[in-house]
């Protein structure tokens, strides 16, 4: 009678399954578990929001067997988390990373919340460029979501229709909503957190509030825009305070880009910036002003 | 000219008709006037005349309810087992012609990702449909029926005691409460076993 709808069913079925077999539990939190996807073989990626220790982390298999696992690294800027498990046969996830997802296209997000998989479908609503998150990491396209989110959904991945990976899902990064950090983003956070255990950020120890330059001092002094930093906090000893900026300098930019909020000072200020100074214009008791400023390595959960 | 879609044309035909079979499987349940939700057609009636639904308990709170048939036809029906703990109650009534009855899924066992329909009155929109998939497909190593079926599908209130489908329209269970985004269903075994126990009971 219904044939498509029938191989429609069953495909979904199929894709579940196969994926399916690449999703774990994960055991680091209190009551439920979060999902994670075996992504390399021996490492798992996960959500760094939903591991909330550090030790005694063990990772349910799609077989039911339930082994320990070691955190190797996690990125609360980008939510992700990686972990090792030792000599596992648990194949890995299939990942398709040469063709970007499309609006419409019809997705399933997968989960482990425990012994069996769990599904719920939906469709891309957005596909979009790079997006920064509100820890100041660069994601490499915005993936949004229409589809339920439910327990275990934060770490488990996203796939087409066909069962391959487009990314790994989480309610972590935009106030709740579902969004997927793209396989791309996923690729390099892993690599980095297994060298390095952390993902290397700049920073200069600075707080700010954006302001308004009064017309007059904008016109007298030749500036382009109108909106600016003002510098709010000063961290005692770090990178901005040691080469010489002051509380109530205004930031105006930095390298020649104009900042006019703090998501453009994070912008400028990816791993690579350690120890490269950068140049900062800054508005100092009526007078443009140019500074050198050296970003230093950001320690551990610091925001700015 | 633009070729037409064939999958998809072909897939909204094929939803439609099992939607158009299942909308004839679903009545409405009405207490004391008010609509209070949907049942599934267990028994078309037969040769006696005696129709069987099978609803929610938690929708017919008396002994009495008047069911509506997809047609317009309504009948006075009577509560003849109900059970709180499985949230499931039936219902009899005096057919004047033999309905169809609901066709159980007994095999394959759901798999998660499955395509799965639900029918249902919510808000008195009568016959309303939604599409969505198995969520979880808990194992049944146990060799015991799993409590709920956990769907991925959008209900409201008016869908309870309606029928949830695979995609050949075959029934899987009766919706019976939203617990977040999701569906939870009785399974439709669970259910055959209860009316086979309970109604064994009242049955002349």
């Amino acid at each position: 009678m219904s044939t498509l709808l029938q191989s429609l069913s069953t495909e979904l079925a199929d894709a579940v399954q196969a994926a399916g077999r690449a999703v774990v539990a994960i055991h680091a939190r209190r009551r439920i578990p979060a999902s994670g996807v075996h992504w390399r073989p021996g490492v798992v990626v996960a959500t760094s929001h939903t591991i909330s220790r550090d030790e005694n982390i063990t990772v349910t298999l799609p077989d039911g067997i339930t082994v320990p696992a070691s955190l190797a690294g996690r990125d609360p800027s980008t939510d992700l988390a990686v972990l090792k498990l030792a000599g596992q046969s648990v194949p890995t996830a299939r990942l398709r990373s040469d063709t970007p997802p499309t609006v419409g296209e019809l997705v399933i997000a997968l989960g482990r919340p425990g012994p069996s998989v769990t599904a719920s479908w939906g469709v891309m609503s957005r596909v979009d460029g790079p997006w920064r998150t509100w820890q100041g990491a660069e994601i490499d396209s915005l993936l949004r979501l229409d589809l339920a989110i439910y327990d275990g959904f934060s770490g488990g991945p996203l796939i087409d229709a066909a069962g391959r990976v487009l990314g790994i899902n989480t309610s972590g990064l935009a106030r709740g909503l579902p969004v997927t950090i793209p396989v791309a983003t996923v690729e390099r956070v892993v690599t980095e957190l297994l060298e390095r255990g952390t993902i290397r950020r700049a920073y200069l120890g600075i707080g700010t509030q954006p302001v308004r330059v009064p017309e007059s001092l904008a016109g007298k002094l030749e500036l382009q825009g109108d909106v600016a930093l003002l510098i709010v906090s000063l961290e005692s000893g770090g990178p901005a305070d040691r080469d010489g900026l002051l509380l109530g300098d205004v930031l105006l930019e930095l390298d020649g880009t104009a900042v006019s909020d703090s998501a453009d000072v994070l912008a400028m200020l990816g791993g690579d910036r350690v120890g490269r100074p950068l140049a900062a214009r800054v508005i100092r008791g009526g007078q443009v002003k140019t500074l050198q400023v050296t970003p230093g390595e950001r320690p551990k959960s610091r925001a700015a | 000219m633009i070729a037409p879609p064939l999958v998809t044309a072909g897939l909204t035909q094929e939803l439609a008709a099992a939607v158009d079979e299942l909308r004839r499987l679903t009545v409405q349940v009405r207490t004391r006037g008010a609509a209070t939700g949907a049942g599934v057609l267990w028994d078309g009636g037969g040769s006696e005349g005696r129709g069987l639904v099978i609803t929610n308990a938690h929708v017919v709170r008396g002994d009495r309810a008047t069911i509506e048939l997809n047609d317009g036809t309504t009948a006075p029906a009577h509560i003849v087992a109900r059970d709180l703990k499985r949230d499931l109650a039936a219902l009899e009534f005096q057919a004047d012609r033999a309905l169809i009855s609901a066709v159980v899924r007994g095999s394959p066992p759901l798999r998660v990702g499955e395509l799965v329909i639900a029918v249902g009155h919510p808000g008195g929109l009568a016959g309303a449909a939604t599409l969505g998939i198995i969520h979880l497909a808990e194992s049944e190593r146990e060799g015991r029926t799993p409590r709920w079926i956990q769907a991925d599908v959008r209900l409201a209130p008016g869908f309870s005691g309606g029928p949830l489908a695979d995609a050949t329209a075959r029934l899987v269970g009766v919706n019976t409460m939203m617990h977040g985004s999701l569906a939870l269903a009785v399974p439709a075994a669970a259910v055959e076993a209860w009316v086979r126990r309970a109604h064994a009971l009242v049955a002349p």
